[in-house]
């Protein structure tokens, strides 16, 4: 569904991808791992369209992005990155809700303006999804009187309501406070469990090893190594692999 | 509210103290004063002063005028020499008598009104008023036909009270004595009637300007000293009478192209200085006389104020847009308008929009000129509010915004705009009130607001304190409810995203 051929970014003088290739078939769960800095953020946020790349090619469901121009990129670029982030959904570290507008209004703001939906229509389903995370009695509340956790899963059900065909979780709990990390990944794990496409960034070894079909290790903006989860976390074949691990395992 | 009030009698308690407590002034020795200080200080107005006193076309950095000439002749007979104060025309009087100089020469009427504030020396000069029209005019042929017209003058004089006594007419008042003519020439205006130096200097040399009719009204010219300083009035009178029967006086007259037969009766030794009595004596009105007209002064600084920020508020947000999503060379455009608008003075713009745009043929009504002005102006600074707010706003919700699959213009739109501007309000509102008494600066493109009325009145009575006072709390009585509101606006925003 997901295809990545010879990725090339770099910032300013600084070269991060040097080409990377990785395939993601429906259906799959794919979990990034590796130390900071190492890419995998990036790497979720060139698929979104979200950050610009020199070379090589994301193609999305036969959507084909291409390297643009950094200033006045042409519209029929712009609208290809759109309907790009139409199919896929992504949610931020940061949980970037809209602070002016209630929980409902987050939700239903792009299904109605973007996907003319109907008022009433976005608003069951919106209902509908604030029921499957636990937070149905939260419809009028804004932004600021939420927990991390609770920001979190509401940033979760907005993106759903779009009615994507995958997801990109970009490091969903790195901000959270450690007794709310629980809430946000069942949330994930349920989705998951419904057959989503997945790409999650994330320093969660644990859930990695739970949830993944594979595991994709990211090091200096290399891929270094992937396969199932078992392998990697139990017989790390590269050695960047071995380091990476044993340094959060022991933690 | 209740600690306001407290503060505010207070304060006008003390202002009344001081109202009644002028100071006297020296009674004597005014005359020896300025033989010791070597020089006599005379207040006028050199600004479009001409042919009274303006600077010297060939050497700007020269006063040239009659009036310089008298002054020079009468510091001469005094054995002293003659030094210019520049004073706005409008305020003369009251800079006198706080004691800014020796005296006042620049065209004063002896009026009753004046007389109850200063001492006048015998006449100097016998004006009369003249209408100017258009060459082509075929309406207007002297002061009857003007009625429903629009007719221009200068604030606070004599001519201004024979257009208000003449009723239906619709009468701009000018600061300066240029711009009438200007407004007259490109069809602004239909008429001018001004004391006749003034006529003859402005009016008669513009080649699409003429008089029409006779000279109205007669009345005359004298030096203004302050009260007490009795010694410098007789010593003043004894010249002017000497330099009359010397034909000095004729010769400066002669000179400047001022002299008619009417300036005979100066030397046939007038008694009777009152001029125009008969309006003198509304002068005198109870102050709520002149509610009406302040009301109505009110009334138009609200106008323009609430139209101009209107214009501001939607340019401005126009010009940010531009700037931060635009094409890069619109968004240079942007930032140029920007930094030129605040770069410059807003006095300096109403002059080129009101006055200088005529001469590329484009002449911009009152109204539209001080509310384009304004709101031009004020659309900079607007501009910069709105672009901070933005720049305020975490990156992550325009990427928030993009990843649902919005447009930059509807992220733009929905997500950034609406926070933007919570974060600009109260600066915006701050810019109103500012807005509100900046408003009084049109004043000087013929819009007559609520700055505007006070000084008419004010120069016409010389009542400057208590219409003063009148003027402040209506101002205040506007802006106050203005800021609470603003307040109680931010307040409610605030109750809603935090």
């Amino acid at each position: 569904m997901i295809r990545i051929r010879g990725l090339h970014k770099s910032f300013g003088a600084q070269q991060l991808f040097k080409g990377l290739d990785l395939d993601i078939t429906r259906g799959e769960v794919v979990v990034c791992i590796g130390p900071s800095g190492s890419g995998k953020s990036t790497f979720l946020r060139c698929i979104n369209g979200l950050e610009h790349f020199e070379k090589g090619e994301i193609i999305v469901d036969a959507i084909e992005l291409h390297s643009i121009r950094k200033v006045r990129p042409e519209r029929q670029d712009l609208e290809a990155i759109r309907q790009v982030r139409l199919k896929v959904g992504m949610v931020f570290q940061q949980f970037n809700l809209f602070p002016h507008m209630t929980v409902m209004e987050n939700i239903i703001e792009a299904p109605v303006r973007v996907l003319g939906r109907k008022g009433e229509e976005a608003y069951r389903d919106a209902l509908a999804l604030l029921e499957k995370i636990n937070l149905q009695q939260k419809v009028d509340s804004y932004p600021d009187q939420l927990s991390g956790g609770e920001q979190q899963r509401v940033a979760i059900a907005r993106a759903l309501a779009m009615r994507p065909e995958a997801m990109l979780f970009d490091e969903p709990t790195s901000s959270l406070d450690p007794e709310m990390v629980g809430e946000v990944l069942s949330v994930i794990k349920s989705l998951v469990n419904e057959g989503m496409t997945t790409v999650i960034a994330t320093h969660e070894m644990g859930f990695a090893d739970e949830v993944a079909d594979r595991v994709v290790v990211f090091d200096k903006g290399d891929i270094v190594e992937m396969g199932p989860p078992e392998e990697i976390f139990s017989n790390p074949k590269a050695e960047r692999t071995k380091v990476f691990l044993s340094r959060v395992l022991k933690r | 509210m209740k600690q306001f009030l407290r503060i505010f009698s207070l304060l006008f308690g003390l202002s009344l103290l001081l109202y009644w407590a002028t100071p006297t002034q020296a009674k004597s020795g005014a005359l020896d004063n300025i033989k010791k200080r070597g020089y006599l200080l005379w207040g006028s107005d050199a600004e479009g002063g001409a042919p009274y006193i303006f600077p010297d076309p060939k050497d700007p950095s020269r006063l040239i005028g009659f009036e310089v000439d008298i002054a020079e002749a009468l510091a001469r007979e005094l054995g002293v020499s003659a030094r210019q104060s520049q004073n706005a025309w409008d305020s003369l009087i009251p800079a006198l008598q706080r004691g800014d100089f020796d005296m006042v020469m620049n065209g004063i009427e002896v009026t009753p009104q004046r007389q109850t504030k200063v001492l006048f020396s015998i006449p100097y000069y016998i004006y009369t008023e003249q209408l100017v029209v258009r060459k082509d005019e075929t309406e207007i042929r002297d002061i009857n036909d003007l009625k429903g017209k629009k007719a221009g003058t200068l604030s606070g004089t004599v001519a201004q009270d024979i257009l208000m006594n003449l009723g239906s007419v619709n009468v701009r008042i000018y600061a300066g004595q240029v711009e009438p003519y200007e407004d007259l020439a490109i069809g602004r205006i239909d008429a001018v009637l001004l004391d006749l130096p003034i006529a003859a200097y402005y009016g008669k040399t513009n080649p699409r300007l003429r008089y029409a009719g006779e000279p109205v009204g007669e009345g005359f010219y004298g030096i203004a000293v302050r009260k007490g300083d009795d010694d410098l009035k007789i010593e003043l009178d004894r010249i002017i009478l000497k330099l009359l029967q010397s034909g000095e006086l004729k010769k400066i007259y002669e000179k400047w192209d001022l002299w008619n037969k009417a300036q005979d009766k100066l030397l046939a030794g007038v008694k009777d200085t009152s001029g125009y009595s008969d309006i003198e004596a509304s002068k005198n009105a109870p102050v709520r006389t002149f509610f009406p007209m302040l009301l109505k002064g009110a009334g138009i600084t609200v106008l323009i104020s609430v139209a101009s920020m209107a214009l501001a508020v939607t340019l401005g947000l126009v010009l940010t847009l531009t700037r931060q999503y635009g094409r890069p060379l619109l968004g240079r455009l942007a930032t140029s308008y920007i930094e030129i608008y605040r770069g410059t003075p807003l006095l300096i713009q109403l002059y080129i929009l009101y006055y200088g745009l005529p001469n590329i043929g484009i002449s911009l009504s009152p109204v539209i000129a001080a509310v384009l002005g304004l709101g031009m102006n004020y659309a900079a600074y607007e501009a910069e509010l709105y672009r901070a707010g933005i720049s305020a706003i975490p990156k992550g919700q325009m990427e928030a915004a993009l990843s649902l699959g919005m447009t930059q213009r509807t992220a733009v739109q929905r997500i950034i705009l609406p926070q933007a501007f919570r974060i600009a309000l109260p600066g915006v509102t701050n810019d109103f009130i500012a807005l509100f008494k900046d408003s009084s600066l049109v004043s000087i493109i013929a819009m007559v607001e609520l700055t505007k009325t006070y000084t008419i009145l004010a120069a016409s009575t010389l009542r400057f304190f208590e219409l003063g006072i009148i003027v402040a709390v209506l101002y205040f009585a506007m802006s106050y409810p203005l800021s609470l509101l603003a307040r109680r606006l931010e307040e409610r925003l605030k109750g809603k995203s935090r």
